[in-house]
């Protein structure tokens, strides 16, 4: 780790400020990422800006239809979460999946939402419950929040305070961990929201992104067999050492029919 | 399965220290004034260095000096100890080429060390060695062993034609040429042992203090055994052994791997003398892939003759080992003698031969990786056993069965030159079909298919030659002092095979004394004992067997001691749980009286030499088609471990051993890129480890035939597991993968491999 100065914000307001008048400064909310590139020397903020214990990012409530989680809100803190159970099971699943016990009781729904590795879980569940991400500036909708691999429509200095999502009439996922790293090989999110089929994919492409020849499939026929013709280009897909696109498009294929299995309730 | 040691029969003694944080593992040595050292390394995979600029990095702030490969060519650091000393095929020797203990002119793999900065902390070192400028000129690189042997290849040295580090036989080349003429059926399989990287937890480090007064280095350092690498420090620095003092308490995992004396101590050797301190270094878990030897590394190419009883006639392979860049100590004997002492499995074979050709590429040096060769010629063996089975359409079993060595045909001279001592297959096989109702598999697999899963078994026997090490002898000092307490010295180092309680239950026992009165102290600096490492699944077979016997000399050194207290002759002297005793009198003495006045020591010693742990594992393996994700649902393991001291201890390795072995056939794989020569698998967000679920349900039951070459009546089991259980595995994953028309798949079995090979047999 290069030497940096730590600054722990006392306000969301605060945090902001440092932000502004310190550029290379960075958000630090659970580290799970950010602390390992800054062990092996692949970033060097000038400072670090700890926004973990704020109030204004905590908290989970459930009203009228929608579920709203604090940024800093930790992967376990979901997990665990009755409320998140009740409104959105496979969210409060989905968050159980992440990482190991370790990084579960460190992470944070806003960090990895701003990192937005194109192998993590929560992007999936935003993109496919098409939340709302709200920020210290504004209001962002999913469809438009991630970018590809590790970009994001956060502007400088810009930061996530909580998620909102309009609870879906049901909603499952289903993820392949890598095997090394145990992030998402494949991870679907098949979610009915009020505005129809939404379905989100991870892990397979450079990033995100919502798998609409499946969606359209779906609002015909929520069988498995929806999905056999659903159009998928494995050549947009991620191809390494692990995996080719072919097998990743499998994965893709077989993980919608096991949230769609989850979604109809066999198993 | 009855403890054949009474003192103790709970868990290891030495674990609650460990997993309460109270080891002392070579980081956790600190020194008072010591500097710290950082690397730097190639980031390619064979270049030449053009220059290496240190300017900036010296006059960095805290930096105290800068070493590069000019200072270990000047200080003559530039050879390495290799145990092979014999000749190979046509009388020609092992090729050793000049290994600068930091690259001197050329860089040979990524990783390869370039400078090493010194500084008065760990964050100036690291700081000022991005500071250090080295220009390259890239030249070709090659990365698998076949490619390097290859007509046309780059040539990595001029004094190593064709990269040919050694090229060795064993056998009858022309006995096993006419049986091939003369048989019935032919299997042949070419085979890949995947390179590994061990990944011991403990990462590697080493503090080296310069003694000016006496001349004397101290390596504070991770080990398998001081000796051994004492041995190797003083041949590559040419300072006497004597002058070198190697201190280890915990040791946190070797796997082989921490046996070797590496470039970066040598360094670190020269900065302490030349600075007048300590200088510490400790390995990042990145700097550990690409500088921490690898194992196995083999393609080999099998071929069995069987007549029409299916009868083996004979077996040749055709072993292409990759030794990495540089020749290691162990990695040249691994992968050429151990796999030819064990050339017939267990199986009577009338006509052996094998052909090893070691190559030099520009990857991590290959080094011992548990079971050092032997797992993976028992791979080779059972996996060409079980697929000539297939193709004959034998049950595996009966195969096996029908080409055991018979158990009265021990001891059992190979047609390589071993000598196996004794074992007792057929029961063995008995035993573990019977473990794992290998009879009701096909309703098993019946079951499997209807969840839409395919189901495999697969079964392994083997046998191996155990024992190996650098020194003649094993010595063992037990020192009885004056507060009662009996303290055994030995050379042979744990990094978690449990010898402070299994050698303390030894001594205990044959002294009859409790256990909480025996303490081991393991590689004391200065105690002078010649003794083998932990290594080559020996140190219960060598130390362990030495402290019964040094135990029982302890009694007799009493008795001659207790005499005169006692008031007889000594022949007059009675020993018994802990007590002396005048024969037909009432006088008594207790050992720890007597120490309280005259403190005891002996020191005894043993040659012993090899002994042959055998077993079978039967597994079961299931594969969602889908996914190609495979499980392991039965694991079976019978093995022949010889009498057991502590079954805890002994089923603990084989646990470990298996998990291990699960790993490689899974999902454990460095990947080189082809043409780059990078390491693709630098970390763990790459490399994939085994994980504790990957085993849930495993079977132990042993079967001791024990050996007559040592007082304990014991059997190497450190590595037996390993050797049985990549075969078992692959066997059960190509049994079910066989059905679909899939012919041959190597390790590793990942998903998407498997996935792969499912696809392209499907129309």
């Amino acid at each position: 780790m290069y030497a940096l100065n730590y600054v722990k914000a006392r306000s969301l307001e605060e945090a902001a400020r440092m932000l502004a008048s310190h550029p290379e400064a960075k958000v630090l909310a659970g580290g799970m990422t950010l602390v390992p590139t800054l062990k092996q020397r692949l970033a060097r903020p000038s400072h670090l800006v700890d926004i973990l214990q704020l109030a204004e990012l905590r908290g989970i409530a459930a009203k009228g239809g929608r579920l709203s989680i604090g940024a800093a809100s930790r992967h376990d803190d979901v997990a665990t979460s009755v409320v998140v159970k009740k409104a959105i099971p496979a969210l409060a699943e989905l968050a159980g999946l992440i990482g190991d016990p370790q990084v579960r009781n460190m992470g944070t729904i806003g960090g990895s939402l701003a990192n937005n590795d194109p192998a993590a879980d929560y992007p999936a569940a935003v993109l496919g419950l098409g939340a709302t991400v709200f920020t210290n500036r504004r209001e962002i909708a999913a469809d438009e929040f991630f970018q590809g691999l590790f970009a994001t429509a956060l502007e400088e200095g810009e930061i996530i305070t909580r998620v909102v999502f309009a609870v879906p009439k049901r909603a499952a996922y289903a993820k392949f961990h890598h095997p090394a790293s145990g992030y998402a090989m494949a991870g679907v999110f098949i979610a009915l929201t009020r505005d129809g089929v939404r379905v989100a994919v991870t892990g397979a492409g450079p990033g995100v992104f919502r798998w609409k020849a499946a969606e359209s499939a779906l609002s015909k026929s929520l069988e498995p067999s929806a999905l056999e013709g659903a159009a998928l280009d494995a050549s947009e897909l991620n191809q390494d050492i692990h995996a080719s696109r072919d097998y990743r498009a499998n994965l893709v294929r077989v993980m919608a029919k096991r949230a769609l299995a989850k979604l109809s309730g066999k198993k | 399965m009855a403890d054949t040691h009474a003192s103790h029969t709970g868990h290891r003694v030495e674990d609650l220290r460990l997993v309460t944080g109270a080891g002392k593992y070579a980081a956790d040595w600190s020194l008072p004034g010591q500097l710290y050292a950082h690397f730097v390394r190639s980031d390619r995979a064979h270049a030449e260095i053009v220059s290496v600029d240190v300017e900036k990095a010296r006059s960095h702030p805290g930096v105290k000096r800068v070493y590069t490969g000019e200072d270990a060519l000047r200080a003559g650091y530039d050879k390495f100890f290799v145990i092979v000393n014999w000749p190979g095929r046509g009388g020609q020797h092992i090729r050793k080429p000049a290994r600068p203990a930091l690259a001197a002119g050329r860089v040979r793999h990524v990783g390869d060390a370039v400078a090493m900065v010194v500084a008065d902390s760990a964050a100036a070192a690291q700081d000022a060695a991005e500071l250090v400028a080295v220009e390259y000129r890239d030249l070709p690189a090659v990365v698998v062993a076949e490619d390097a042997l290859a007509e046309g290849a780059p040539q990595l040295r001029a004094d190593v034609p064709g990269n040919l580090a050694f090229d060795y036989e064993a056998g009858n080349e022309e006995a096993v040429k006419a049986a091939f003429a003369g048989a019935a059926h032919v299997t042949r399989l070419k085979l890949e042992v995947s390179r590994v990287a061990p990944n011991p937890l403990e990462l590697r480090g080493c503090t080296v203090q310069y003694d000016a007064k006496d001349e004397t280095y101290h390596l504070y350092v991770c080990i398998q055994g001081i000796n051994m690498l004492r041995k190797q420090m003083a041949f590559a620095t040419d300072v006497p052994e004597e002058r070198i003092v190697v201190h280890a308490q915990d040791v946190g995992g070797s796997f082989g791997q921490r046996s070797a004396a590496y470039p970066e101590y040598c360094v670190l050797m020269l900065a302490s003398k030349e600075l007048g301190k300590p200088v510490r270094w400790i390995s990042s878990r990145a700097e550990g892939f690409a500088s921490d030897t690898h194992g196995r590394a083999n393609t080999v190419a099998g071929e069995l003759a069987l007549d029409a009883e299916g009868k083996f006639l004979a077996l040749r392979l055709d072993w292409i080992a990759d030794m990495g860049a540089y020749l290691t100590a162990t990695g040249s004997a691994s992968h050429t003698r151990n796999p030819a002492t064990c050339l017939t499995g267990v199986y009577r074979i009338p006509a052996l031969y094998g052909r090893f050709r070691l190559a030099f590429t520009n990857t991590v040096p290959v080094a011992a990786y548990r079971g050092a060769g032997r797992p993976d010629v028992a791979y080779v063996i059972e996996r060409v056993v079980s697929q000539a089975a297939a193709e004959l359409n034998i049950d595996p079993a009966e195969l096996r069965r029908r080409n055991f060595i018979p158990p009265e045909a021990f001891p059992y001279k190979t047609p390589t030159g071993s000598t196996y001592e004794n074992a007792d297959m057929p029961r063995i096989l008995e035993k573990a079909l019977k473990l794992a109702d290998w009879k009701g598999f096909a309703k098993r697999r019946a079951q499997s298919e209807k969840a839409g899963r395919l189901r495999g078994i697969g079964i392994s026997t083997v046998i191996e030659n155990t024992g190996a090490g650098l020194f003649p002898k094993d010595q063992i000092t037990i020192e009885c002092g004056r507060d009662g307490i009996v303290t055994v010295h030995t050379v042979a180092h744990s990094s978690g095979q449990g010898h402070e309680t299994t050698f303390a239950m030894v001594v205990a026992d044959t002294l009859g004394i409790p256990l909480e009165k025996v303490r081991l102290r393991e590689g004391v600096p200065g105690k002078g004992l010649i003794g083998n490492h932990t290594g080559g699944s020996r140190s219960l077979v060598g130390a362990g067997s030495v402290c019964k016997l040094a135990a029982r000399q302890l009694v007799e050194h009493g008795k001659s001691v207790a005499a005169e207290p006692l008031g007889v002759e000594p022949s007059q002297v009675e020993y018994a749980h802990g007590v002396f005793r005048t024969r037909g009198s009432k006088r008594k003495l207790s050992l720890a009286d007597l120490a309280r006045e005259r403190p005891l020591t002996v020191t005894t010693e043993a040659s012993v030499g090899s002994t042959f742990p055998n077993g079978c594992h039967i597994s079961e393996v299931e594969i969602d088609p889908q996914t190609g994700v495979a499980s392991i649902v039965a694991y079976n393991a019978v093995d022949d471990a010889g009498n057991v001291v502590n079954h805890a201890v002994v089923e603990g390795q084989v646990h470990g051993a298996v998990t291990q072995g699960a790993g490689q056939i899974f999902c454990e794989k460095v990947v080189y890129d082809h043409d780059t020569g990078q390491l693709l698998t630098g970390s763990f967000m790459d490399y994939c480890m085994p994980r504790a679920g990957m085993l849930r349900d495993l079977r132990i039951e042993d079967h001791p035939v024990p050996s007559g070459n040592n007082s304990l009546g014991a059997k190497g089991v450190g590595e037996s597991g390993c050797t049985a259980s990549l075969p078992s595995l692959a066997n059960a994953m190509m049994d079910a993968l066989r059905p679909l028309g899939v012919a041959h798949l190597d390790m590793p079995y990942t998903p998407a491999a498997v996935w792969h090979a499912i696809q392209s047999v499907k129309k």
